[in-house]
């Protein structure tokens, strides 16, 4: 306990926010070297760069974006980062505006997730309050977790990779928080990065919570006012895209491409997923009839998980602050960094095997990817297994 | 109080009865000692076995039929190549300065035959540092802006339209040739790619076009076959091509004016293209020979230890031998031959083999003593070109575009005369007609047989299924062992802190449990962070100019040291009170290193399977053994000695640039050794771009400080 905070304490917030940016500029002038864009890791075909501006591109041409099933993206984000696709200054790399643009967001991002750490810090002094259990935390330091969180948030390099890919991952991750997550959660389709999915799924939970001071005293009003804001956010966003859509079917052709694409697995490129390899080897007989067993899936496991993580966000939040780290005690810690850590350059060199040398075939990819999932796997049973052992113990 | 309850509570509750495969792990994990000697041995053991366990190659492929149909090639075809040869020779001895005076003569017999012709034109490019160009795709290679008119090489190339097929597969024939100082070797290779390209211009099977690509070998091979591919591949749609040709007026002007005259129609400016090509065979013919027979040796490692498809081997083995009568050569350690010690470990294989036979007449697995030796001594080389990832002949480049090409260097047995000269031609000449013959009959490209085999001999291989075997044994105690240090150093009764935070809370006794190994993982993550900086540092020094490789050497390992010292100094301060804090430090340090031993020797045996191979060899025992002197000398048994005097040797020995000399002088003898040897070496690695130099400099160098850095821990 007492190295982990002195680490926490040794290095100031602010520090590491300026390096981590400084990090991000540095990398944005190699993108030629790196070719991150075309990594089927960071770019899908949700997020990819390219498929951006083919989308503005094709709107530009007052055609719809969604043609030739290449643009699969919210319309409000053409309309907000397709001028940028298209201008650059004289002598700089291409696309050095979106690329900047992109580290803005994540900064603000970033922020955002401490602002949430510090709202929670103050609901648990209050909870504390209540019980007067304050002077036995005082004892013992307590770091704010939203500093924590958000510099690992900004120093992981999964996110640092998904900024210089210049995919527009960062947008969709903003504008999915009012839309149902779970889906792409578990699934792990998409390339998002293992800690980020966890952070825009705690951002809901905790934006729960810090609205209700009080856990302990369940009532309903806070959390009817979070879903009345979320459902004018959702309506204000689905106005816009309608808008925006007219000429082009509106916004039932918005679905389709979008949700639908999503839903229906119509894209087999490879991606870390799973459902790619999955979907490209099944009879075309069965093909819906796997869709459903796989979406059907999820559905089933939301109730289950619900009922026996029903106090779930409570308990988290009661960890994150105790301990001031984010995956406060997980079993197998050490496993999972060197899983991630051997993945993470095992995946490119598989595409490489694959697609550039041709000794290797889909196979080997795919290996690779069943290896992420199984990691995902793990990480989520053991952080549910530690809340359901909190549970007991507490 | 409700906590204690909840506790005592499940105290009273039996214990849930663990699954056989967790109590297997936990039982692998702690009996981890005796673990990883077995399997480290059995490794070893492994990789001696590989030429018994060797398979007869076979034809995998049955689209290509190799030498069902009788070759074409007659004398008549015999005397044509033997006049371009004469021509050749002349013309040498007539003009020697320039070497556009032979392109000519090459050019006009390839016209002569009816076939397509062009110049390409090219600079040689320099050695660049892109030791990250392995993951990038092939087809990133920059035009150069300012190539000089004067140095220049020109590369004749004649296509055969096949008049069966669409036009779009090809098959190239390489034939390397330096106008300048042309040998009378070259001259007869010309002579035997003419005589075969003679023959397919008449020939009605052709179904795929054939290309003979007459390299300018005054920059090198590579440089001129991996010019023409490059812009073989990448089509321009820019104004480059043109603006070269501006540039350097004399050279076009030389060639469209002479050689037009001649022919005609057929001769053409612009880059010729074929289709997408399916093999490539680069034929060379030796000066002076050593053998008894006449012999084709065959060179295939690619970059990064990449092999063309067996069957492309297997092909050119079976037409050699059961054909023409030639002998088949693929490299070996001639210095492994005469080892005393392998002869007698043939010889234990060969009696464990006798006297299994005895047992069961069924066991047929031995082989020979001295064929034993043979087949270690060729596993050694092909493992030793492959872990070097520096292609092996101007069939590498071809590799890169993912067309299977190998090197055919024939030697004959007798000096070049004129009778001999012409059975080299014709014999030559079916071979490489029956090779082209088997090839043009493949429907889909090469994928039938093997791409990652090591060869024990021209006939016998070990696929990837056997030689990983060996691999996985050297490597599968590093997880053992890291699991095991980390479990020791988790739970140690000696750990005053831990005991202390376990009386504190159980929820932060768990947290720093489980989070204790952060520190070591930023140690270890410092050193390969500085591994890195060390991979990056020789692009900057190769900039200064004038400097010899021992004083770039030295540079070299001054600004290394400096930089760990920096690094230490800016990112590892903190870490120094806690390390004296915690007795266990050293194991987790230890635990933390073989996990990242453990993933970089996974990741390299994908990418290039012999490098992390022999590193395994040097790196395991390294990072298995590795344990603070002075804890070792405090205990004074012979057990401790022994460990020490090993830890000592691999601590010399497993240095990169000491593991380099010492296999020099293993292969060359000490007396020639110099320090800028090892700068020549490295330079060439990333020159090629070879996956070695990063595993060198970004696995086994941090590994190596991090094991230095265990023995001489303070504890």
């Amino acid at each position: 306990m007492e190295k982990l905070k002195k680490k926490i304490r040794s290095f100031s917030f602010w520090n590491w926010v300026i390096a981590s940016i400084i990090f991000r500029l540095i990398l944005i002038y190699f993108p030629n070297n790196l070719n991150l864009s075309s990594r089927p890791e960071v770019s899908t075909p949700l997020t990819s760069f390219r498929r951006l501006s083919e989308g503005y591109w094709l709107k530009q041409l007052s055609m719809s974006p969604y043609a030739g099933s290449m643009y699969h993206g919210s319309p409000l984000l053409l309309s907000l980062l397709g001028p940028l696709t298209v201008k650059r200054i004289e002598g700089q790399p291409n696309h050095l505006l979106y690329s900047l643009v992109s580290v803005i967001a994540d900064v603000v991002s970033a922020m955002l997730i401490r602002a949430t750490g510090q709202n929670l810090q103050v609901a648990y002094f209050g909870t504390l309050k209540s019980f007067d259990l304050v002077k036995q935390i005082e004892g013992s330091e307590v770091h704010s977790p939203g500093d924590v969180a958000a510099l690992i948030y900004l120093c992981n390099p999964f996110t640092i990779v998904a900024c210089i890919d210049e995919s527009n991952e960062w947008l969709m991750g903003r504008m999915e928080d009012d839309e149902d997550d779970d889906e792409a959660v578990f699934v792990g389709r998409g390339p998002d990065a293992p800690p980020r999915k966890l952070f825009l799924q705690m951002h809901q939970e905790k934006g729960v919570l810090n609205q209700s001071k009080l856990p302990p005293c369940f009532s309903w009003g806070p959390i009817i006012h979070f879903a009345f804001w979320a459902l004018l956010w959702s309506v204000y966003v689905l106005v816009l895209c309608g808008i925006s859509l007219k000429q082009f079917g509106g916004l039932w052709e918005m679905f389709k491409s979008t949700y639908g694409f999503i839903l229906t697995v119509e894209d087999l490129s490879p991606n870390i997923g799973v459902l790619w390899y999955f979907f490209a080897e099944v009879f075309e007989f069965f093909w819906n009839f796997f869709l459903i067993v796989f979406h059907a899936n999820i559905l089933f496991m939301i109730l289950p998980l619900a009922i026996r993580l029903h106090h779930r966000p409570c308990y988290l939040a009661y960890v994150a602050v105790g301990d001031s780290a984010l995956y406060s005690d997980m079993q197998f810690s050490l496993f999972l960094f060197c899983g991630y850590v051997g993945v993470s350059p095992l995946s490119p060199v598989m595409h490489n095997l694959w697609i550039w040398r041709g000794t290797g075939n889909a196979n080997f990819y795919f290996a690779t990817t069943m290896v992420y999932a199984c990691l995902q796997e793990v990480r989520m049973v053991s952080d549910d297994m530690t809340s359901i052992k909190g549970q007991k113990s507490g | 109080m409700a906590e204690t309850k909840e506790k005592s509570h499940s105290d009273e509750k039996p214990k849930p009865r663990v699954r056989p495969i967790v109590r297997l792990g936990i039982f692998l994990v702690s009996h981890s000692f005796l673990v990883s000697v077995v399997c480290f041995t059995s490794g070893v053991l492994a990789l001696f076995l590989l030429p018994v366990l060797a398979k007869n190659t076979y034809i995998s492929e049955n689209a290509l039929m190799p030498g069902s149909a009788s070759p074409m090639l007659s004398n008549h075809h015999v005397s044509d190549g033997n006049r371009l040869v004469k021509d050749l020779t002349n013309s040498n001895l007539k003009s020697s300065e320039t070497g556009i005076e032979s392109h000519k003569i090459i050019a006009k017999y390839m016209l002569d035959v009816g076939a397509e012709v062009s110049f390409h034109k090219f600079h040689p490019q320099m050695n660049q540092f892109h030791p990250l160009h392995f993951f990038s795709s092939p087809d990133s290679g920059k035009i150069q802006e300012n190539c000089s008119c004067s140095s220049y090489g020109i590369n004749t190339v004649g296509i055969i339209r096949a008049p069966r097929g669409d036009g779009k597969e090809a098959i190239v024939l390489v034939t390397p040739y330096n106008a300048l100082t042309s040998s009378f070797g070259e001259v007869l290779s010309l002579g035997i790619a003419y005589s075969v390209f003679s023959l397919l211009t008449q020939v009605t099977w052709l179904a795929k076009d054939i290309i003979w690509l007459v390299v300018d070998s005054q920059f090198g091979e590579y440089a001129a076959v991996s010019a023409w591919l490059r812009e073989y591949q990448t089509p321009k749609f820019s104004s480059h091509s043109t603006l070269n040709a501006e540039m350097c007026p004399d050279i076009n002007y030389l060639f469209e004016i002479k050689v037009h005259s001649m022919a005609g129609s057929k001769f053409s400016n612009s880059f010729r293209r074929a289709g997408t090509m399916t093999a490539a065979l680069v034929l060379k013919v030796r000066d002076q020979s050593e053998q008894f027979d006449d012999t084709v040796s065959i060179y295939a490692e690619a970059s990064n230890g990449q092999m063309p498809n067996l069957d492309l081997i297997n092909v050119v083995n079976y037409l050699a031998v059961h054909r023409q009568g030639l002998r088949v050569n693929v490299e070996k350690l001639w210095s492994l031959l005469n080892s005393g010690w392998l002869k007698s470990l043939g010889e234990i294989f060969e009696s464990l083999a006798t006297i299994a036979k005895s047992l069961n007449p069924k066991f047929k697995f031995g082989i020979p003593a001295t064929e034993y030796v043979e087949g270690i001594a060729t596993l050694a080389s092909s493992l030793y070109y492959q872990a070097l990832g520096v292609p092996t002949g101007p069939h590498g480049a071809f590799r890169d575009y993912q067309v299977d090409a190998i090197t055919l260097e024939i030697s004959p047995k007798f000096s070049l005369d004129k009778v001999w000269c012409s059975d080299i031609l014709l014999r030559g000449g079916r071979l490489i007609e029956g090779v082209i013959r088997s090839v043009n009959n493949l429907l889909e490209k090469f994928h039938q047989s093997f791409f990652l085999y090591l060869l024990t001999s021209p006939s016998k291989f070990v696929s990837v299924g056997v030689y990983m075997i060996a691999f996985a044994l050297l490597i599968a105690p590093l997880p053992m062992v890291a699991a095991s240090l980390y479990v020791d150093a988790n739970s140690s009764k000696g750990d005053s802190s831990f005991l202390f935070a376990i009386t504190d809370t159980d929820e932060h006794g768990i947290t720093i449990r489980s989070w204790r190994w952060l520190n070591s993982a930023k140690s270890v993550f410092i050193v390969h962070l500085w591994g890195a900086i060390v991979s990056l540092l020789p692009y900057f020094i190769c900039q200064i100019p004038d400097c010899s490789p021992t004083t770039s050497f030295m540079i070299w390992v001054l600004l290394s040291i400096l930089s760990l010292l920096i690094l230490n100094l800016v990112l590892a301060s903190p870490l120094a009170c806690v390390k004296a804090s915690q007795e266990k430090e050293w194991a987790l340090v230890k635990s933390v290193t073989i996990s990242s031993v453990f993933i970089g020797l996974g990741l390299m045996s994908v990418i290039n399977f012999a490098t992390a191979e022999i590193g395994a060899l040097l790196m395991v025992p390294m990072c298995l053994l590795a344990r603070p002197l002075k804890l070792d000398v405090r205990v004074g048994t012979l057990r401790s000695c022994c460990r020490i005097i090993c830890n000592l040797v691999l601590g010399h020995i497993a240095f990169p640039p000491a593991a380099f000399f010492l296999f020099k002088g293993m292969l060359d003898g000490f007396g020639s050794a110099n320090v800028g040897d090892f700068w020549m070496w490295v330079e060439s690695l990333w020159a090629w771009n070879s996956a070695t130099y990063l595993f060198i400099g970004m696995v086994q160098l941090p590994c190596w400080v991090l094991c230095v850095s265990i023995l001489f821990h303070s504890c």
